[in-house]
């Protein structure tokens, strides 16, 4: 116990140092080459860097951290959900339906020349996530086997882009600029204000999954032992649901679809921290998805600068993998 | 004489349309009950629908005098444990962990175990056996001691009733016995009411106190094992042809 406690301390210190040294680096690099005394004397409020820092590389580095933690958390309720480990935001065509939903309210209102506040953003991505994650627990009623299940979102997904690129064709010129960055996923462009909004939503929503570690647990084992534990599982159901819903959509509103770091970041956590248990996974789910997004948000920025990548090509570059080593994995030990 | 601890008043049960209908029996504390019957004659049904995994769709399943269906969730499993057939998603869990999780009724709000938690799952897996386990990975254990680990769980909820579908299947005949005197030391020393469905019915019969034979989503007989375990008894039950019972089951 002690040792596991000592093991879970050192994870925790690692993943937590991490997710410093990654803002830190997103905050003092970026294509205006400032030196890092300037940088420092910006972040401090003075100087002429003052600006870029605070509200283009700050905003940019806390987004990236922020909502990669709630992709991740939001993909590790999907795997609890599903019992399965390939279950996420992305591959069940929920950041689809979210980005659907947003590019529809977001050209409805640019036609009629008025601005959306970040709330109604949110509300229109959850409202997305929870029509694609309906339709998506509906077919999983019928459909038993997950792997068939990530099928029928992928494809979900691949509807709702193409709805959203429709959506887009009648927009305006000026929208689509817009409107085509965000729809590949990106944290450029995020304000203060945005920020303060996600910081707000995210930490309560965590807060809410941590609160729910005990059933959680409860649950990861089979939906009978839960309700033999004495859970009350349909609750525990609708919680989980609208808990990931709301989660995602928050990173959709703000980032547009970002792709594998909700199963990604989950399964090396869980191999890092080597344990299944949620009091411990939870905080070190969201640290874990921080740390991805942001390191992929840093590649994206700096590898071809000053071009930027869209940030959903760097986190399926490095998270396709991990779910392609899931399944082997899992072929190797006999059960999909 | 002491209390019934489990019983079942007309139960009807299944997955939206009943399976079963009209079982009644009652277990007093000590005793063991055992279902037999023919594949999908509807004794699992029966065992989820006590164990509260599917609702009731008539009739009523009484736990320690209460309906259980009135009970709150967390009191239910105070009283009744149940081991399924279900096999527990486990992934980097330890038997100690899976033991442990059978506290459930007992932790917080975080579910974090007090000192008297983690002395009930040693003392849990001390008694099956399974505490030179411990430390290795559930996934890894063997088909017998994954089944141990399993009754360690269910008996560290220190309930009043168990429910076991079909603990003994794949198990090699030493397990088997090893598995069944652990239920009978429970039944005996501790006073839990056990309700298990088995198909071995050679060790059914020395197991049990009384015997209900399920067949075509109902009750056809009940009674002690030497009222059961007769040939007309068995071979109705089973349809088993005369020349078949002679062969492999009769003296």
């Amino acid at each position: 116990m002690s040792l596991r406690g000592a093991k879970n301390a050192a994870a925790f210190a690692a993943l937590a140092a991490a997710a410093v040294l990654c803002l830190g680096l997103n905050v003092f690099t970026g294509s205006a080459d400032i030196p890092f005394f300037e940088a420092a004397k910006g972040l401090a409020g003075g100087g002429p860097a003052c600006d870029i820092i605070w509200k283009i590389r700050l905003p940019r580095a806390l987004a990236a951290l922020l909502l990669g933690g709630a992709l991740s958390l939001s993909g590790y309720l999907l795997q609890t959900l599903f019992h399965n480990p390939i279950a996420g935001p992305f591959v069940l065509g929920i950041s689809s339906g979210a980005k659907l939903t947003v590019a529809l309210l977001l050209t409805a209102a640019a036609s009629v020349g008025t601005g959306l506040s970040s709330a109604s953003m949110i509300g229109a991505a959850f409202a997305g996530s929870m029509l694609s994650l309906g339709l998506i627990l509906l077919i999983s009623r019928r459909v038993g086997q997950v792997s068939l299940l990530v099928v029928c979102g992928v494809m979900i997904g691949y509807i709702c882009s193409a709805a959203t690129d429709i959506a887009v064709a009648f927009a305006d010129d000026a929208d689509i600029v817009n409107l085509r960055g965000w729809a590949l996923g990106s944290f450029s462009g995020i304000d203060m204000d945005s920020v303060a909004v996600m910081a707000v939503v995210v930490p309560a929503a965590s807060l809410c999954v941590l609160l729910l570690a005990k059933p959680i647990g409860a649950y990861r084992l089979g939906e009978g032992f839960a309700r033999g534990s004495g859970v009350r599982v349909t609750l525990l159901r609708a919680a989980l649901i609208t808990l990931s819903g709301l989660l995602s959509a928050c990173v959709t509103a703000f980032a547009g679809p970002i792709s594998f770091v909700g199963i990604a970041a989950p399964h090396l956590v869980r191999a890092l921290l080597g344990t299944s248990e949620p009091l411990a996974l939870i905080p070190a789910c969201f640290l874990g998805g921080g740390i991805f997004c942001s390191a992929c948000d840093l590649i994206a920025r700096t590898a071809f600068a000053p071009s930027e990548l869209g940030v959903s090509a760097v986190t399926a570059v490095f998270g396709a993998p991990v779910v392609i080593a899931i399944m082997l994995r899992r072929k190797r030990g006999g059960a999909v | 004489m002491t209390d019934v601890l489990i019983s079942a008043e007309g139960l009807a049960a299944g997955y939206g349309s009943p399976i079963v209908t009209d079982v009644s029996f009652s277990v007093r504390g000590g005793e063991i009950l055992a279902l037999i019957g023919p594949n999908g004659g509807g004794k699992s049904t029966t065992l989820r629908t006590l164990a509260g995994e599917l609702k009731r769709l008539g009739g009523r399943v009484v736990i320690c005098g209460e309906d259980a269906e009135l009970l709150p969730p967390r009191e239910r499993a105070k009283r009744l444990a149940s081991m399924l057939t279900d096999r527990p998603h486990a992934d980097k869990m330890t038997c100690r962990d899976m033991v442990e999780t059978g506290r459930y009724p007992y932790t917080g709000w975080f579910g974090l175990l007090s000192p008297e938690d983690k002395r009930a799952a040693h003392e849990a897996m001390r008694l099956v056996g399974v505490d030179g386990l411990a430390e290795r990975n559930f996934s890894a254990v063997s088909d017998g001691q994954r089944q141990r680990v399993l009754l360690a769980r269910a008996i560290c909820q220190q309930p009043e009733a168990l429910v076991l579908d079909e603990p003994t299947s794949y198990l090699d005949i030493r397990h088997k016995l090893a598995f069944l005197e652990i239920l009978r030391r429970l039944a005996g020393e501790r006073g839990v009411a056990v309700v298990v469905s088995m198909h071995e019915l050679d060790l059914a019969e020395k197991t049990a106190d009384r015997v209900l034979c399920v067949k075509d989503g109902r009750v056809t007989r009940a009674g002690t094992p030497a009222e059961i375990f007769t040939e007309p008894v068995i071979r109705e039950l089973f349809d088993l042809p005369e020349e078949l019972y002679r062969r492999y089951i009769g003296k």
